[in-house]
């Protein structure tokens, strides 16, 4: 059975059609990345997956739920199963690093929690060990705001890690970032998706840097799919076709 | 072939321009007609000289009364401040348009911040000292109930403000509605709430002198009986004691805040791996203290207190009664004299304080006295420091008994506020333009008046009329202590249990307010 299945989801705003008649699937334990231009409607598709939207037409499946129909306990519990990397990080400025990770356990713990020393023991101790994995442990006590890009990116990685998700949904991850953090963080993406056979969606829009770091790839154009193909099957001349000729003469 | 001409003024922004002529002439007359000028106050100089004589020395009373009092005084501030921010947390969630469950749930909260608001305190507290006698209960809910109006709407403006992406990553993590607030919206908005509730506390204080003269207990309440009984000796050194406690106060809550809101920037790493809770450096062991501390202190306000969960539910019965007695209105005659002195009050006051204020602002701000700026804004720092009541009553006992009084005490006040909003929107032009001037070999003073004052002009008429809308209703307060106007109806109505007048008195000087805020809305759209 597939981890993520799209089947003909189209999504409008208004008269905005951001996607249209989308079908895919998404293999368990496979990394996959979604390629286009910004506004090509690949951050809407990942938000489907969570049930941050939900479909105009056709149907999004995740974890074998049916995410669009799913509601209260129900979606909150996919949710969870489900961690999610956002572009601008989303870390809560004014809180320590550990308590931003810590949030990621919400999700299985009852009630709200204000304050580090709320959450049980465990999780502190599990948040640290994501930080340790990160390589954020000497940070833990400090101000999320006081971290650089880079470092935020990762503790946001740790705080979807403390979700124990299936799923990583990755939405555009280092458009903020540097080069070498980019690179780190991909990296480190990469590397916990092998180690806990996490099925990966991310969307880029660098092509070079989805060849070689996806096992698929799916291009969108304006809310369709216009290529789908195992990334080692695909050349940089071919991958770039989906930006038709009119990005290629803006990007030359 | 085209004919040029100049282009035509919008009829609008005529009328505005007449209307503000129209203001500033109402204003100039009325300050006239109170007879505020050099003859009265050379009379009143020799007051002054006769007020020293009998207000020194001063007598304060024995230190446990003292105590006693002032214990009262905080205690009942510091239990408002909280009921008010209790109940503001639980309006703003549904008052701010991005937590709020239902759009009919969002109007109907923001109409309770609104109506808090329209409602002063003195009212609530005549109307809440027949309900439940002398006491603390009475002065309580009517600052608590009335600084919703404030507290509720900055509460939820601050959730409108915050950064939605924090909250998003909470919900994508499986987060539930409640948890999703508290970990993703209350940080963000814990600062404001902090800072907010603390300002709300330096207010309240203030306030509670005034309404010691509507009969709620504490140093207010002695200030009243010692003017009343022409004992200036005790009545000024009360006066003094609460300008000394407003100070402390306002250090006090500046400290806090600055140690609650500065982030503790440089954080050891933890000292062993493993560590899960950070290690007590000097910034968290401040922290917490000051967190152990306001605990304290609100628990001692409300044992010091002294509800009685009892009586409090026992008088809520006559709940209905009470209510019955502010019902019809009563107009009696010179009620609408009484309010037109009250808007001269405020006209005067509010031409007095824009004419000491404009200066003193433009020279506390940074881009026009560079040098100067530190010593006004600390002057205008100081002049906010007192109660205009306190004002009021030095002036009360120099010019005597009237209006005069209240004028100078609001325009003199006036500078604290209007002071600082005009240094702010002169500092807050765009520097290029007055750069762009000095390269051309302007001097300073054409700078000033040819790029910062006309970038900065239509902010002034803003926070001049939103001063006027101030001085309104703090010139019918004013009135309690016998600084002229309708407010001292307000006081003889509720000693005299005529409430129907206080429900007239209530009326009148809303729907003035009223009008002045659509007055200064049209004016603010039509005048840029």
């Amino acid at each position: 059975m597939s981890a993520v299945r799209f089947e003909g989801v189209t999504k409008r705003f208004g008269r905005t059609v951001a996607l249209d008649d989308v079908t895919f699937d998404v293999a368990p334990g496979e990394v996959l990345v979604l390629l286009g231009l910004s506004g090509s409607g690949k951050s809407t598709l990942l938000r489907h997956v969570d049930g941050l939207h939900t479909p105009t037409g056709g149907r999004v499946h995740a974890l074998g739920t049916d995410v669009g129909r799913a509601r209260g306990g129900k979606l909150r519990d996919l949710r969870r199963r489900i961690g999610f990397v956002f572009q601008q990080f989303h870390l809560v400025g004014s809180l320590s690093v550990l308590e931003n990770v810590c949030t990621g356990a919400l999700g299985r713990l009852r009630g709200p929690r204000l304050g580090l020393l709320s959450y049980p023991r465990a999780v502190r101790v599990e948040a640290l060990e994501h930080l340790e994995r990160v390589g954020l442990a000497p940070q833990a006590f400090q101000r999320a705001d006081t971290l650089s890009g880079g470092q935020q990116q990762r503790a946001a990685v740790a705080r979807a890690l403390m979700q124990r998700p299936e799923i990583l949904l990755a939405d555009e991850p280092v458009a903020s970032l540097d080069p070498e953090s980019s690179a780190q963080v991909m990296r480190l993406i990469r590397e916990i998706a092998g180690e806990r056979n996490l099925t990966v969606l991310c969307s880029l829009h660098q092509v070079e840097l989805a060849l070689s770091w996806a096992d698929r790839i799916v291009g969108l154009r304006a809310g369709r799919v216009v290529l789908n193909e195992p990334a080692h099957t695909l050349d940089h001349g071919a991958a770039t076709a989906i930006y038709g000729t009119g990005a290629l003469a803006a990007a030359a | 072939m085209t004919v040029r001409t100049l282009a035509r003024p919008r009829t609008g922004s005529v009328a505005g321009t007449l209307a503000l002529l129209a203001l500033l002439a109402l204003a100039a007359w009325a300050f006239a007609d109170l007879r505020i000028n050099v003859a009265t106050l050379a009379d009143s100089a020799s007051n002054a000289v006769d007020f020293a004589g009998r207000m020194f020395p001063l007598d304060f009373p024995p230190a446990g009364e003292l105590l006693r009092l002032t214990g009262q005084t905080m205690s009942i501030v510091v239990c408002a401040t909280l009921l008010s921010v209790v109940i503001s947390v639980v309006l703003a969630v549904p008052a701010a348009g991005n937590t709020t469950p239902h759009r009919g749930a969002r109007f109907t909260s923001r109409a309770l911040i609104v109506a808090a608001r329209a409602v002063p305190d003195v009212v609530l507290a005549i109307g809440f000292f027949r309900l439940f006698g002398f006491g603390a209960t009475a002065g309580v809910l009517a600052m608590g109930l009335h600084s919703v109006g404030m507290v509720g709407k900055l509460y939820a403006d601050s959730i409108e403000q915050i950064d939605e992406g924090p909250r998003a990553a909470v919900r994508a993590g499986g987060a539930a509605g409640g948890q999703e607030l508290v970990a993703g919206v209350l940080p963000q908005v814990l600062p404001a709430f902090v800072a907010t509730a603390l300002h709300r506390l330096d207010i309240n204080l203030r306030i509670s002198v005034v309404l010691g003269f509507v009969g709620v207990d504490g140093l207010g309440y002695a200030i009243a009986t010692s003017l009343r009984e022409l004992d200036y000796r005790r009545g000024m050194a009360l006066a003094l004691v609460v300008l000394i406690l407003c100070v402390l106060v306002e250090l006090l809550s500046g400290a806090m805040r600055k140690a609650l809101l500065r982030p503790g920037v440089t954080v050891p790493p933890p000292r062993r791996a493993g560590q899960i809770s950070p290690q007590w450096t000097t910034s968290r062991i401040r922290k917490t203290g000051y967190a152990v501390l306001t605990a304290i202190i609100v628990l001692a306000s409300i044992w010091g207190a002294g509800f009685s969960v009892t009586r409090f539910f026992g008088s809520l019965g006559d709940l209905g009664h009470t209510l019955g007695l502010f019902l019809p209105p009563e107009f009696i005659p010179g009620l609408l004299a009484d309010l037109w002195t009250t808007v001269k009050i405020a006209l005067a006051a509010t031409l007095i304080g824009a004419v000491l204020a404009v200066p003193v602002g433009a020279l506390a701000a940074r881009n026009v006295a560079p040098s100067a700026a530190r010593y006004f804004r600390l002057l205008i720092v100081c002049v906010r420091g007192i109660p205009e009541l306190i004002l009021a009553i030095v002036f009360v006992v120099i010019t005597g008994l009237g209006p005069v009084a209240g004028a100078l005490a609001l325009g003199v006040g006036a500078v604290g506020l209007l002071g600082k909003l005009v240094a702010d929107s002169l500092e807050e032009v765009d520097a290029g333009v007055e750069q762009a001037l000095r390269a051309t070999g302007a001097s300073r003073w054409q700078v000033f008046f040819s790029a910062t004052l006309p970038q900065a002009a239509p902010a002034f008429v803003a926070h001049v009329l939103y001063q006027l809308d101030t001085n309104i209703r703090s010139a019918t307060l004013l009135g309690i202590v016998g600084a002229g106007g309708i407010g001292f109806q307000l006081l003889n109505a509720s000693r005299v249990v005529e409430f129907g007048v206080v429900t007239a008195v209530l009326l009148l000087v809303f729907g003035t307010v009223l009008l002045v805020e659509l007055l200064a809305v049209w004016l603010r759209r039509v005048v840029r």
